[in-house]
């Protein structure tokens, strides 16, 4: 495929089947019972507290993990990745085949997933640009921790969903995004933020504003990975994910993680796609005002959800999206499952295959130029999609536990369970909506 | 916290029970061909972006009536390209694996249609 078409095609070829109407139904209702369910049966008293709950790990994972050599190793791990896609960016072919488009739009930002999911905030232990602030730190004789300034409160979360934002649009929207230029630009400036926002406030700014970071950490609340007093612990996914930390802008990075994903789906339908292409009007204007539309609407929707409840005196409306949002976390995660199973498991192995030639030039560097790419997902289509909707449905029931938990932690007694409604009818539009697009596009 | 997770349990195997019954099965009209006309006139093309299902490895014919020669990618795995002259031509083509593929005209950058092969 030429670089030069206006779709946005991104680097997969077909895509994943539509789900079958009894099996998006049937997810649907499932979301729906269980949605209430928790509300009728679950516990009346908050049950995850962060000081207390997990269990301490073996001490030899422990000591292994807090170890300096796997600390160092991590980092030479990431940051030899990092140069590999540099060299390949600069100094390779202006070809799909080169390997800098599967490693930034697959490895990066779809494997960072799975591997926050199963290890902990996995970026954060590799990410190149934490390890280049360290090294500056360390040759000035400073902390790599603290910058000038003390990153303002009130940014947050904010900057990490515009970057997230910039990666949605080059992705979904950008009519030249796999050309190498625009991809080499835009990392460009993605490093040259972080090292200067490093060098101004410190490590708290990747943990901040870093779009990968905070993306893969929030994911990574939904591991069994956690961590007190310096010490690994071992934690329920649920009493993890209740350890969010609430920042403004939050509730704006899952906007943007949700509604761009579910763009993605909406732009391949065919009823889309006949529109924009009968239509004068210009479908790279129509796919940025949709991809706004997506992710405001879900912000909305949510806010919405989480502020139409009766509260004390005193507490602050608008202040409750942000300390409900990590319920959304896992509804996120399933859909993000769901949507991108399939290109991250094929992609991801055609990536590694030309990670081998990264000057299209013939040559093999790391012997994986040979391989062939397994197919065998595509070709089960019955099951991917069974494993789709159980991701959906999962994410669901995580979403609307921790919701609830959190709900008889910050709402008055007399309103915990009927404030608790427009959240959880938010919650179900999420996912019905999904679904919906799972099986529509 | 048990009533719940037997809930849960209780619904996610209902779940697997109604999806089951839709096993992959392989596609019965492999033998049929699946004929779509395609007509490029005056810098358009139709159809316009319609899905149009067809079978794992049924034989699908391209029928294109055309006022300028031109070029057709399939985005299928892996890619196929076709090129057709003025006047009509008859492309065929086969797609093995389930998904769903996009048609394109090369150069109108337009989806002709999507086939949704399974």
């Amino acid at each position: 495929m030429n670089g030069d078409t206006p779709f946005a095609h991104g680097i997969g070829g077909s895509a994943d089947l539509p789900i079958s109407p009894s099996l998006a139904i049937a997810g649907a209702v499932a979301a729906l019972v269980v949605s209430f369910t928790v509300l009728a049966v679950a516990w009346r008293t908050p049950r995850y507290d962060e000081a207390q709950g997990g269990r301490q790990a073996p001490p030899w994972l422990d000591s292994l993990v807090g170890s300096l050599g796997f600390r160092a190793g991590l980092r030479v791990f990431g940051f030899v990745i990092f140069v590999y896609a540099v060299v390949a960016a600069i100094f390779g072919e202006d070809l799909l085949t080169n390997p800098v488009f599967g490693i930034f739009y697959v490895w990066w930002w779809v494997g960072l997933v799975p591997l926050s999911l199963f290890l902990g905030p996995f970026w954060k232990a590799i990410s190149p640009v934490r390890t280049i602030n360290l090294v500056f730190a360390r040759l000035s004789g400073s902390d790599p921790e603290v910058g000038v300034f003390d990153y303002p409160r009130w940014l947050g979360h904010w900057p990490a969903a515009l970057g997230l934002f910039a990666f949605v649009w080059m992705e979904l929207v950008y009519p030249f995004m796999t050309e190498l230029g625009p991809v080499r630009l835009w990392c460009a400036i993605y490093v040259a933020v972080m090292l200067v926002g490093g060098a101004l406030f410190g490590n708290t700014f990747y943990e901040h504003a870093d779009p990968f970071e905070v993306y893969s950490s929030l994911v990574a609340k939904l591991s069994v990975w956690g961590s007190r007093d310096g010490h690994l612990l071992l934690r329920s996914p649920l009493a993890n994910l209740d350890t969010v930390v609430v920042r403004p802008g939050l509730v704006a990075v899952l906007a943007v993680l949700f509604g761009s994903t579910a763009f993605d789906s909406f732009r391949d339908s065919s009823d889309w796609v006949q529109y924009i292409q009968s239509t004068e009007t210009s479908s790279y204007l129509l796919n940025n005002v949709m991809l706004v539309v997506f992710c405001v609407g879900t912000g909305l929707v949510f806010a919405l959800g989480c502020v139409l409840t009766g509260v004390e005196t005193g507490t602050r409306r608008w202040s409750l999206p942000d300390k409900f949002a990590h319920s959304i976390v896992p509804i996120v995660v399933g859909y993000i499952v769901a949507h991108y199973l399939t290109y991250l498991v094929e992609f991801g192995q055609r990536t590694l295959i030309q990670a081998s030639d990264p000057f299209s030039n013939g040559s093999d560097i790391l012997g994986t130029g040979d391989w062939s790419v397994n197919y065998w997902l595509s070709y089960h289509p019955t099951l991917l999609a069974n494993v789709k909707v159980v991701a959906v449905v999962v994410g669901h029931v995580l979403g609307v536990v921790a919701a609830h938990d959190r709900a008889i932690k910050l709402l008055p007694k007399r309103h915990q369970l009927t404030g608790q409604l427009p959240l959880l009818l938010a919650m179900v539009a999420f996912t019905v909506g999904g679904l919906y697009l799972l099986f529509a596009a | 916290m048990r009533r719940l997770m037997a809930a849960t349990a209780v619904l996610v195997s209902t779940l697997g029970l109604v999806s089951g019954c839709g096993e992959d099965t392989p596609a019965t009209d492999a033998g049929d061909i699946e004929t779509i006309e395609i007509t490029f006139e005056g810098g358009t093309v139709t159809p316009n972006g319609e899905r149009v299902e067809v079978g794992t490895g049924q034989p699908v014919d391209l029928v294109v009536r055309a006022d300028e020669s031109g070029e057709i990618h399939v985005h299928s795995e892996p890619e196929q390209e076709f090129e057709y002259a003025a006047g009509t031509t008859t492309l065929k083509l086969q797609i093995d694996q389930p998904g769903v593929v996009e048609v394109e005209s090369h150069d109108l950058e337009q989806v002709i249609v999507q086939l949704e092969v399974s």
